[in-house]
């Protein structure tokens, strides 16, 4: 664990640690500078770049399909809106099946496979893939968003970058995330809450390096976006307020009802994408039209908002555009929708749906709320925006990014209190109903068991101090004399003893150890001039018990000292009694 | 992917971040061209629907016009005109879900640039949609001070105007006084801004204001019949009988048609001659007005008891006795004053005129109380007693 490292004081045996590793060969004089670590940071920034450069791209392609396939002007009733999306469901599969068959799905699981077992590893031609079917399906109608396939559009290129340059395999395998951060960045306009989600639902865990590189492509590959398509936010945030603490009771209820829709959208994909997946081989040629036959004539009859990614729907909801009723069923409409695209095995992302279930389930939470209790100052536009966050707590199961996206989208810290009150109980409710986050459990049904980061957060960490041995009743000066020690320790029942050194540090001594000396003729000389130099490694207690392994093995006891004051012995770990712990934990939790 | 960067650049470090950013470069410079095209591509069509869209504003379809300034805005997404139309048109769908919407494009745009006169003027409009003066009124002065595209001084006025009737509509007059003071400075010679500027004064009650207005009106256009027979109308009703007389005589004389204004001046003419305190008449006029003033009260009386069923003589009060009706009391009077026309010749007698004046006073408007609004002599007697009131107070 990387926070032991202050605590522990290396042995003698420790190799020094590995010098950073020049980049292959000098060639003008610039390799001196670029050690790998500072090198991986500049190439981060490149794939920020590129991954930024391929969602303009993207984003354009989504936006011309739509032009092309369904006009510019949304009409109801157009036989368009369910032929569209069932011919191009037709073109979808046949390219999924037959080119790219690895692009099925969001594409956040494919990124986070790559991390963690592929070394790194994702097709180039999955980039392309995803490009094109996804902009074909979305562009098309399928309600499915554009965010998820940016991510792995974006890991891919890093991908395909890392393994043309010959990076280290450690490297490679961070280039994925880095480049997945980078695509969503693009993708949201927020580069906050994609470095977040990034660490939160990918990596897994935090360091300086990490955060450095994911940030530094986060950001450059907003700032291509920005400079191309212009910093436009996604939606015009209208006046949003939150006034009175009493207020906040409202939005627990926006959270709970939150919670209850994220479970039901996240129970349809997983009850229906196994079976469909099951079903024969000549099926899944139809299953994207038949699900884009279906969300078709929802829009047919009257529900155009649920088709695409619907960012215009959200904006207008925001703006108090529908009441409470279209707002509830735009909500529901989604959910089936969305689960339909999705589970026919249509790439494109469940970010937007999320995004567009929260945000009409909130306005309808809100108005109702308000039709009761007339005294909430709150404006539709204020409920739509947070519950925005409660899905993404609750669904996508990412409460921290879920926070800084509506803040990051908002720009309004106003309602900040809201945001992590609602956000806290959807998050509660949907991890109490349903154990397995979404994206945990597709990557299950896939048959891959990747660490399910959400549930690392929840484990039980052992501590030094709880295999810890109460310190022993004999401890040796190493500034007393050698015979005056072996007295000491002549009835002891112990057979080895700490030795508190001067003016700090620890060091072992067993009884042969002392009579051997006392026998050499060494009873006169202090336990300091006889000891080696080298101090014993001192644990501390709130450590990770993971610490404590590196040294059982090789010292009979380590001594547990306190932060304030490491001459002050709080304890004692041995090899029987941190296995003795491991071994508690492990029955207890009946492993 | 088979293909592989020459060995040469993949060894070293230098040439890598050469070919990267020569890389970047070139790709940044493709997908820059990609998006001018696109976005040229899509101005144009959002410049069609944006077509659309005015037309079907034009025609009063709101619907279809929001449509279709939304569907300009996919394709343009940072065009102010197309968000300022869009806004206009939510505003004035008269859909008040909508007012959000429009004023969320209008603060956007008004981010941008404070200082665009027409976004202040749409959001004051807003503002004034909602019934917010303060607002309004903020924003209404933000587009007078602010800068506009084509004759500035024409719309400042206009806005200003526009403000005015505003407030007036809400009941704040102090605020629509000054800001007609205001506008009577800035106004230009131009007859149908003066005329408009006019008709809120006489909003605002502001009587002289709004004749002030209308002489500068028939100075520039001395034949504007509109403004003469405006200008009568209020001067009648500001008790200004004279001036009325004047204008109304002037208005009938251009337009033999107007039935209103030649009602008005048969009016003002009887009441100017019926006016016992109106100005340049000898005693002996006078005092042949209030002889026809008070006998034409004494047959209001009597018509009005007889309207009412009330039986003057049998009804007259005497001690103890407190008639419900007003009418025996007001007979008492008129019997009790009867004696004093007499002594109406005597030059001592000062206030007498006004004490038998008062008692037609008290008859005529007793009786237009009891007995509905009089006509001819009967209602310019009461005019008379209502501008005298006026004048005391």
């Amino acid at each position: 664990m990387s926070n032991a490292a202050p605590a522990i004081t290396a042995p003698a045996s420790t190799s020094p640690p590995p010098a950073p590793r020049p980049v292959r060969r000098l060639f003008f004089g610039l390799e001196d500078v670029f050690h790998e670590e500072v090198f991986f940071l500049i190439l981060c920034v490149f794939i920020g770049i590129f991954s930024g450069l391929a969602v303009v791209c993207f984003r354009l392609a989504i936006d011309w399909m739509h032009l092309a396939l369904l006009g510019p002007l949304p009409q109801t009733h157009s036989w368009r809106l369910f032929a569209v999306p069932a011919i191009s469901g037709l073109v979808v599969a046949a390219l999924v099946l037959h080119f790219f068959p690895a692009i099925r799905g969001s594409g956040v699981n494919q990124t986070k496979s790559a991390l963690y077992i592929f070394n790194g590893y994702i097709p180039f031609r999955t980039a392309i893939g995803k490009f094109i079917c996804a902009a074909i399906a979305i562009g098309s109608g399928q309600s499915l968003g554009p965010e998820d396939p940016s991510l792995q559009i974006g890991a891919s290129i890093a991908s395909a970058l890392g393994r043309q340059l010959e990076i280290s395999r450690e490297k490679l395998r961070l280039m994925a995330p880095v480049g997945a951060a980078a695509g969503l960045a693009a993708a949201f306009n927020a580069p906050i809450s994609a470095v977040l989600f990034v660490i939160e639902e990918v990596i897994g865990r935090w360091s300086a390096g990490i955060l450095g590189s994911v940030v530094l492509a986060a950001v450059s590959s907003v700032v291509i976006v920005r400079s191309l398509l212009g910093s436009e936010p996604l939606f015009r945030i209208p006046i949003t307020t939150f006034k009175r603490p009493s207020e906040l009771i409202a939005y627990v209820v926006l959270g709970i009802a939150g919670g209850l829709a994220s479970v039901a959208f996240a129970k349809s994909i997983g009850y229906l994408r196994p079976r469909l997946k099951a079903l024969p081989r000549w099926t899944q040629y139809f299953q994207p039209a038949i699900a884009g036959l279906l969300v078709g004539l929802i829009g047919f009859l009257g529900f155009p908002q649920v088709m695409g990614a619907g960012y215009d729907s959200m904006d207008q909801a925001m703006h108090g555009q529908y009441a409470w009723k279209i707002l509830a069923v735009l909500a529901l409409l989604k959910i089936v929708a969305t689960t339909l695209s999705f589970v026919s095995g249509t790439p494109g992302g469940m970010f937007a749906p999320a995004l567009f279930v929260g945000a009409m389930l909130g306005g309808a939470v809100g108005d109702v709320e308000r039709i009761f209790f007339t005294h909430l100052t709150g404006s539709t536009g204020t409920y739509v925006l947070v519950g925005m966050g409660v899905l993404f707590a609750g669904f996508l199961r990412a409460p921290m990014t879920s926070v800084f996206m509506v803040l990051e989208v908002s720009g309004n810290y106003e309602i900040i209190v809201p945001v992590i009150v609602a956000n806290t109980f959807s998050y509660v409710v949907s991890r109490s109903l349903q154990g397995i986050p979404i994206f945990d459990l597709l990557t299950r049904q896939d048959g891959l068991i990747l660490p399910s980061l959400e549930e690392d957060r929840e484990e039980t960490v052992l501590h030094v101090e709880d295999a810890m041995l109460p310190a022993p009743g004999t401890i040796l000066s190493a500034d007393d004399y050698v015979d005056a020690n072996a007295r000491r320790v002549q009835d002891s029942a112990d057979t080895t003893f700490l030795v508190r050194m001067h003016p700090t540090g620890w060091n072992l001594i067993t009884r042969e150890q002392l009579q051997r000396m006392f026998r050499e003729g060494k009873g006169e000389l202090t336990l300091a001039s006889v000891l080696p130099k080298q101090t014993l490694p001192s644990l501390y207690p709130d450590l990770s018990l993971d610490s404590a392994l590196r040294y059982v093995n090789t010292y009979a006891l380590i001594p547990v000292v306190n932060r304030a004051d490491s001459r002050k012995l709080e304890g004692v770990v041995s090899r029987e009694s941190v296995f003795r712990r491991y071994g508690g934990a492990q029955t207890v939790a009946g492993v | 992917m088979s293909w592989k960067l020459p060995r040469l650049v993949r060894r070293s470090a230098t040439m890598i971040l050469l070919v990267l950013t020569v890389a970047a470069a070139v790709a940044f410079a493709a997908v820059s061209h990609l998006v001018t095209r696109y976005t040229l591509n899509q101005q144009a069509r959002g410049r069609k629907l944006y077509a659309v869209g005015l037309t079907a504003a034009d025609s009063g379809h709101y619907d279809d016009a929001i449509a279709a300034f939304r569907a300009a805005l996919t394709c343009d997404p940072t065009n102010s005109q197309y968000q300022l139309s869009l806004a206009r048109a939510l505003r004035d769908s008269n859909d008040p879900r909508r007012l959000d919407e429009a004023e969320s494009y209008l603060i956007a745009l008004w981010q941008r640039t404070p200082q665009d006169a027409a976004v202040n003027l749409a959001l004051a409009r807003v503002a004034a949609h909602r019934g917010s003066i303060e607002d309004a009124t903020r924003y209404y002065h933000n587009a007078m001070y602010g800068v506009w595209n084509s004759d500035p001084d024409t719309n400042r006025n206009r806005a200003r105007i526009e403000l005015i009737q505003f407030l007036l509509k809400k009941g704040a007059r102090a605020q629509a006084d000054s800001e007609l003071i205001a506008l009577s400075t800035s106004l230009p010679p131009d007859p149908d801004e003066q005329l408009q500027a006019a008709r809120l004064f006489e909003q605002a009650q502001d009587y002289g204001g709004a004749l002030a207005r209308y002489e500068e009106v028939i100075r520039i256009a001395p034949l504007n019949t509109e403004a003469m027979a405006e200008a009568g109308d209020t001067a009648y009703r500001s008790g200004n009988y004279e001036t009325a007389q004047r204008f109304l005589r002037a208005a009938v004389n251009s337009n033999p048609e107007d039935l209103t204004s030649r009602q008005l001046l048969a009016s003002a003419d009887l009441i100017l001659k019926a006016n016992p305190f109106g100005g340049h008449i000898s005693d002996a006029e006078r005092n042949r007005r209030i002889d026809a003033a008070f006998a034409q009260a004494e047959e209001r009386l009597t018509a009005c008891a007889a309207h009412t069923g009330i039986d003057l003589k049998a009804a007259a009060p005497s001690a103890g006795n407190s008639p419900i009706s007003p009418l025996p009391i007001l007979q008492a009077r008129w019997l009790a004053a009867k004696p004093d026309l007499d002594r109406l010749r005597s030059p001592a007698e000062t206030d007498l005129p006004d004490a038998i004046m008062d008692v037609v006073f008290q008859i005529e408007q007793q009786t237009a109380t009891v007995c509905g609004s009089p006509q001819g002599l009967d209602e310019a007697l009461l005019l008379i007693s209502q501008k005298r009131e006026a004048s005391s107070q």
